[in-house]
């Protein structure tokens, strides 16, 4: 029991300095990166879906796997842009206000869902996202319709926004860590592997589960705060099914339930997604077999193969990459310590 | 101006938009009932009909009504491989897990079929009867909705005697029952499970060609469908199929009504997506209300 407590404490830690070293990496580097485009459109991306995909995974890890998170990266974004450009307000403050209109309505919209059961919630939370697409076209005055209209972001492009877009990121991750390990984690561990056990030693699961809801609709808000700043306009599209897909997609493909898997699966799709604009021209000679895409076969093809990867991981590798990484870690471990081992051995035979 | 006469047209025409649903929720439910497993890319099952219907009745000049049993039958196949190749991978994992494979199914779906045909452009399937329409004094109704009724209800009873006088029926209702009990029995469920995911997508398939000829469509048309089908079954009870007609009809009914009574008649579609909030609405305070729907059973 002891060495199990200790087991995952060194875990524990180590998977903090894992964090640590990962802020720090991220932090230099855009020393080595010159192209303003890379910095401001991809690491900042990259980061701020990090977080998003991260307040995805704090729902799923409580049993919840929400199919419309999009509404939240949404409402966060155009009530902080709101804020900031009508009212007036430092962006800062609309941000973090956008963070917690986002939490108030994920608590409404948790209480029709926290007694529900796997697919309804999926379904409820899909509906919400694409009827929220459907109220918000009826306000275009207030929305700026399609074109949208322009953010004010909390720092100057580019890295200073960046700089500060990983400190807030940083932050958030650390602290949905921190949810993750204590004893609200547990009770959410608790619900999700087997909800009636966990009602039976007293866990109350409604409550635990629609805290969980308003923690990772408030880091969703601040995703979509952050993101409408870093993209200098907020437009409709950020409620399309695919943003609500993406944290999923990232969850699954980096490791499901972990801190790292998402922020791993974030690195890995924006990856890919920059490359999509390259493939659009390199694969243009393509267009005349395919008549409906005509100069987007590589974001279509690229969509397919996404589809077609998230299958594969579920079925090939359902605990994601992450997996792969630690048990590639746990060998090389070993190889060192049975290394050590037998050079100790050949000097004991040494000696007598 | 709302009107006696235009309430009931709005109603006739509600009545043959839910047809079209209730066999799209028939065959979620079918899925659901005998295998527990919700596929969230069964609208995309129906756009993939209605583009075969498109096709067929394009390239070989047949008879749109006719096309609808080609749809059928390639949709069930698309289903058949699905079945074989990706569900029954993750049965008896978490559910989860299904609902992430019918995400990248979806993914699949709609950028395969945006390839071909641009995304934002609609079409319709080309039928015959366009135009035409049935007269009652102040109310009409076109041809193509009346037929699409006929159809509906001939799939359905068909559907019924499958279930009721068929040795596979009685399997999958066994099935349904109870899973494990009828494979001790000697049902060789993987083979049930397969017949019932075919039937599930060939009624996706039904029903993508009857919306393809009375709506207009495009690759992206199938999330919409798929929530409606879900308020649909959540409304007469997950995993009963007397509750998807009746969900479906008064589905249907609600959401013609709505736009009628918000919209100008003077200006189509002027009620906007507000048809689409009120169906969501019905459905998160069914759930709330009566979580297993009218006609459901308690358990599910």
């Amino acid at each position: 029991m002891d060495f199990k407590a200790t087991m995952t404490e060194t875990l524990r830690s180590r998977k903090l300095y894992y964090i640590i070293a990962a802020v720090a990496f991220a932090s230099i580097l855009p020393l080595f990166v010159t192209s303003k485009y890379i910095i401001g459109q991809v690491f900042v991306v990259m980061i701020i879906f990090a977080l998003y995909a991260s307040s995805w995974n704090l729902l799923a890890y409580s049993g919840q796997g929400s199919l419309g998170h999009a509404a939240f990266l949404g409402i966060g974004g155009f009530a902080s842009a709101l804020i900031a450009t009508k009212l007036g307000f430092p962006s800062i403050v609309g941000l973090f206000l956008g963070g917690l209109i986002s939490a108030g309505i994920g608590f409404l919209i948790g209480l029709a869902c926290v007694r529900l059961k796997a697919w309804f919630l999926a379904m409820v939370t899909f509906g919400f996202s694409v009827i929220i697409i459907a109220i918000i076209t009826q306000f275009d005055a207030l929305f700026g319709g399609v074109n949208g209209f322009p953010t004010i972001p909390i720092a100057a492009q580019t890295l200073p926004f960046y700089y500060a877009t990983l400190a807030i990121a940083a932050v958030s991750i650390a602290l949905i860590f921190l949810v993750m390990q204590s004893k609200l984690g547990l009770a959410f561990k608790a619900i999700r592997e087997n909800e009636l056990e966990a009602k039976m030693t007293g866990i109350n699961t409604g409550k635990y589960r629609l805290v969980a809801f308003v923690i990772s609709t408030f880091f969703a808000g601040l995703a979509g705060g952050l993101y409408a700043q870093s993209q200098l306009f907020i437009q409709i599209s950020i409620f399309e099914p695919y943003n609500s897909f993406l944290p999923l997609i990232m969850s699954v493909i980096g490791g499901l339930s972990t801190i790292e898997g998402p922020i791993i699966g974030s690195v890995i799709i924006v990856t890919i997604n920059s490359y999509l604009p390259a493939a659009n021209k390199f694969l243009e000679p393509l267009s005349p077999l395919f008549p409906g895409a005509t100069n987007n076969v590589g974001s279509a093809l690229g969509l397919i193969g996404l589809g077609l990867f998230l299958i594969a991981v579920v079925i090939f590798l359902p605990k994601g990459i992450t997996s792969l990484l630690s048990k590639a870690l746990r060998k090389a471990y070993d190889f060192f310590r049975e290394d050590k081992s037998k050079t100790k051995k050949a000097k004991s035979v040494g000696e007598t | 101006m709302i009107t006696l006469d235009g309430f009931a047209q709005a109603l006739l025409f509600g009545i043959a938009n839910g047809c079209v649903y209730i066999l799209l929720a028939t065959g979620l439910n079918l899925i659901f009932g005998v295998m527990k497993l919700v596929n969230f890319a069964h609208g995309q099952l129906l756009m993939v009909g209605a583009f075969v219907a498109y096709e067929t009745t394009k390239i070989f000049g047949l008879n749109p009504y006719a096309s609808i049993l080609v749809s059928m039958g390639s949709v069930a196949l698309i289903g058949i491989l699905l079945e074989k190749f990706a569900f029954s991978r993750v049965r008896g994992t978490e559910k989860l897990n299904e609902i992430f494979i019918s995400l990248g199914l979806i993914y699949v779906f709609e950028n395969v079929a945006t390839l071909f045909w641009e995304k934002n452009y609609n079409i319709q399937i080309n039928s015959p009867l366009v135009g035409l329409s049935l007269s009652l004094g102040e109310i009409a109704v076109s041809y193509d909705r009346i037929l699409a009724m006929v159809i509906v209800v001939v799939i359905l009873i068909g559907l019924m005697l499958l279930m009721s006088k068929s040795k596979i029926g009685l399997a999958m209702r066994a099935t349904s029952q109870k899973s494990d009990a009828s494979m001790l029995m000697g049902i060789n469920i993987n083979r049930v499970y397969l017949f019932t995911f075919a039937v599930g997508a060939a009624l996706a398939g039904a029903a993508g060609a009857l919306y393809g000829i009375i709506f207009n469509f495009n690759p992206t048309v199938g999330a919409l469908p798929t929530i409606k089908g879900f308020a649909i079954i959540i409304l007469g009870g997950l995993g009963s199929l007397p509750g998807a007609v009746v969900g479906g009809l008064l589905y249907g009914i609600a959401e013609t009504s709505t736009a009628y009574v918000l919209s100008d008649p003077a200006v189509l579609g002027s009620a906007g997506s507000w048809p689409d909030a009120i169906a969501f609405a019905l459905l998160i305070a069914v759930l709330v209300v009566r979580p297993t729907g009218i006609f459901g059973q308690k358990g599910e």
